[in-house]
């Protein structure tokens, strides 16, 4: 790690971190696009890190889109990627559940069709996707019939949560021997001005307070998502920098897992709150200081032509 | 002062002396009085011999679901004589109070909750924003926020939607909207051990999404005991407080100052009530009850002498 930390990053600087890594991980959100604008200049950024041979992926904790679904908005954006670049938290969540949980049996399900999707393509069956209002009375939610084969829950970004989806997860969790795993901790999703919107955070802290139990969550800041990637690409955490635009998510992921951090200011955190952590005595708040900082990938482009 | 209590087993003359040193005695309902639509043995009696014996009773319940006049009639169901609805305190019923003599709310509420809240409101005449039946397509992004919301609301509510946790947290981005919860329950029990999720599991998603902490009117907050107190003038060292709930009633009961009994017909147990007796934790030891009993039912013997 640097000894210095939180430094602007200049053309010469841009050159040297370039050099010192063959690999760039990239936050999507706030760092290569706003909803569904690319961040000016980023598709040219990625696109000349992969002619200096330098290899790209994205991690992101969205759970609302498949890897494919991400490859096509990529595609569409002019950012020239595969599928198995992409990281999301919909796929990664199926993996953990595989590999790490080693699930023998079916999920209850609260998220997305492409959640549904990304489980289905692993061979784990999952129950529950879609809406799901209640009925009967109050003594009819703790008799809701309940699978006998599910083994675990998992919720992710869900825009049909309601009372019953909790009433059954709940129902499930009562069984200490059933998993419990989420996606991710955002308490807000990304948004283009105006309204902010809540996010999984918000949804999983329903399921947990109610269950009086805690998830395994599987995205960043939690390393699952980076050694998923290295895992299936063989990465030298030394020669890896993350990209991204949250201090307590993306940054706090590279800091986890020793890689090189650059945070760009076209999404959530500020330099501000970077130094601030860096001033302050907590170790937490220590592992969300950036090695560096830019105010837009875009920035970068001058060392990449060089 | 009370609190930080020893869990004392109450027997025989002891209960008669802690009645004897009592005006004023209120019960939490589920698990204490009634289980669901059952009344715990010998519980009416010890209601109607109390009131007999010229003590004051109130009922104080976290439960948000039903108005007052819902509770009469249950209690009158169940076979408790003369139960009159200012005796009965519901987190619904003083979250409309509070709102009404508290923040003397200037505006419109939006509600988070069932039928048993909204009846409140409508009776304390807190104006509630109307919940537009959703339009096909209609979408967080595009619908209509009231401009008169001065206040959120968020209770137990069988038809919580993502829709409505999204337009909460909206009005809850203004630092002058009030954020209140009726309850920190995070689960209630059902028939046959099985739990429902609580209004704790509800307001914890939407202080999630807005980054603000509820203001909690019920149970263990002091609230609805300023709200009987206001009506009745209650003398705390002289109210005694029965509840199943060591992080809800008794707490309450240490929080104001009450004497508390646990008794052992609903949620907690005496393990779980010495454990709190026995931590070095300031706020763990306030949910342990200077009393313990099996039922309320222990009170017949020494009401009937």
């Amino acid at each position: 790690m640097a000894a210095s930390k939180c430094t602007r990053l200049t053309g010469v600087l841009s050159r040297q971190l370039l050099d010192s890594v063959d690999s760039v991980l990239f936050d999507c959100d706030g760092v290569i696009w706003r909803g569904d604008q690319a961040i000016p200049g980023a598709p040219e950024v990625i696109n000349s890190l992969k002619k200096n041979r330098k290899r790209v992926f994205f991690v992101t904790n969205n759970s609302t889109k498949t890897r494919q679904m991400y490859a096509d908005k990529l595609g569409k954006l002019g950012f020239n990627a595969s599928a198995d670049e992409v990281f999301g938290t919909a796929y990664c969540s199926a993996v953990y559940l595989k590999n790490v949980c080693k699930l023998d049996g079916k999920v209850y399900l609260i998220g997305s069709n492409a959640m549904r999707q990304e489980l289905e393509d692993v061979g784990i069956r999952p129950v529950g996707v879609g809406p799901d209002p209640v009925s009967g009375v109050q003594k009819d939610w703790a008799n809701v019939p309940l699978d006998n084969e599910v083994r675990a829950v998992l919720v992710g970004f869900d825009e049909h949560f309601s009372y019953m989806k909790l009433n059954r997860a709940l129902q499930y969790l009562c069984n200490p021997d059933c998993q419990f795993v989420g996606t991710n901790t955002d308490t807000r999703l990304p948004l283009e001005g105006g309204k902010a919107v809540p996010g999984t955070g918000c949804l999983l802290k329903a399921v947990e307070t109610a269950a009086q139990r805690q998830a395994q969550v599987v995205g960043k800041p939690n390393i699952f998502m980076f050694e998923c990637v290295a895992s299936q690409f063989g990465l030298d955490p030394e020669r890896c920098l993350m990209v991204g635009d949250r201090l307590d998510t993306d940054i706090m992921l590279g800091s986890n897992c020793g890689l090189k951090t650059l945070l760009t200011l076209t999404g959530v955190s500020t330099v501000a709150e970077a130094e601030a952590n860096q001033k302050s005595e907590c170790p937490q708040r220590q592992k969300m200081v950036p090695d560096y900082y830019i105010e837009s990938i875009a920035d970068i482009l001058p060392a990449l032509q060089a | 002062m009370a609190g930080g209590g020893g869990c004392v087993t109450l027997r025989g003359a002891q209960i008669r002396d802690l009645l004897d040193s009592k005006h004023n005695v209120l019960f939490d309902c589920d698990g204490v009085i009634w289980n669901g639509e059952t009344a715990v043995t010998g519980a009416p009696e010890v209601v109607s011999l109390l009131k007999q014996r010229g003590k004051r009773v109130f009922f104080v319940t976290n439960n948000c679901t039903r108005p007052r006049e819902n509770y009469v009639q249950k209690f009158s169901r169940l076979g408790f004589a003369d139960v009159a609805e200012e005796e009965i305190f519901s987190s619904a019923y003083c979250s409309a109070a509070y709102l009404r003599d508290v923040a003397r709310l200037q505006g419109k509420v939006y509600v988070i909750g069932c039928d048993g809240v909204m009846k409140e409101l409508r009776d304390a005449g807190v104006p509630v924003a109307e919940e537009e039946d959703a339009e096909p397509g209609a979408s967080i992004y595009t619908c209509p926020l009231d401009p008169d919301v001065k206040a959120v609301l968020v209770g137990y509510d069988e038809n919580f939607t993502f829709m409505k946790l999204a337009k909460a947290c909206c009005y809850l981005r203004s630092s002058e909207c009030l954020f209140l919860a009726t309850d920190p329950d995070p689960w209630h029990p059902l028939r046959g051990g099985r739990v429902t999720p609580g209004s704790g599991s509800l307001t914890a998603a939407l202080e999630t999404a807005s980054s603000r902490k509820a203001t909690v009117i019920g149970k263990p907050s002091r609230f609805m005991f300023n709200c009987i107190a206001s009506q009745f003038g209650l003398d705390p060292a002289r109210s005694l407080m029965i509840g199943d709930r060591l992080e809800t009633d008794v707490l309450f009961g240490s929080n104001c100052g009450l004497t508390t009994v646990l008794t052992l017909t609903g949620v907690s147990t005496l393990q779980e009530a010495l454990a709190f007796r026995d931590s070095q934790e300031p706020q763990q030891k306030h949910c342990a009850p200077d009393y313990v009993m099996e039922s309320v039912a222990d009170f017949l013997q020494a009401l009937e002498e």
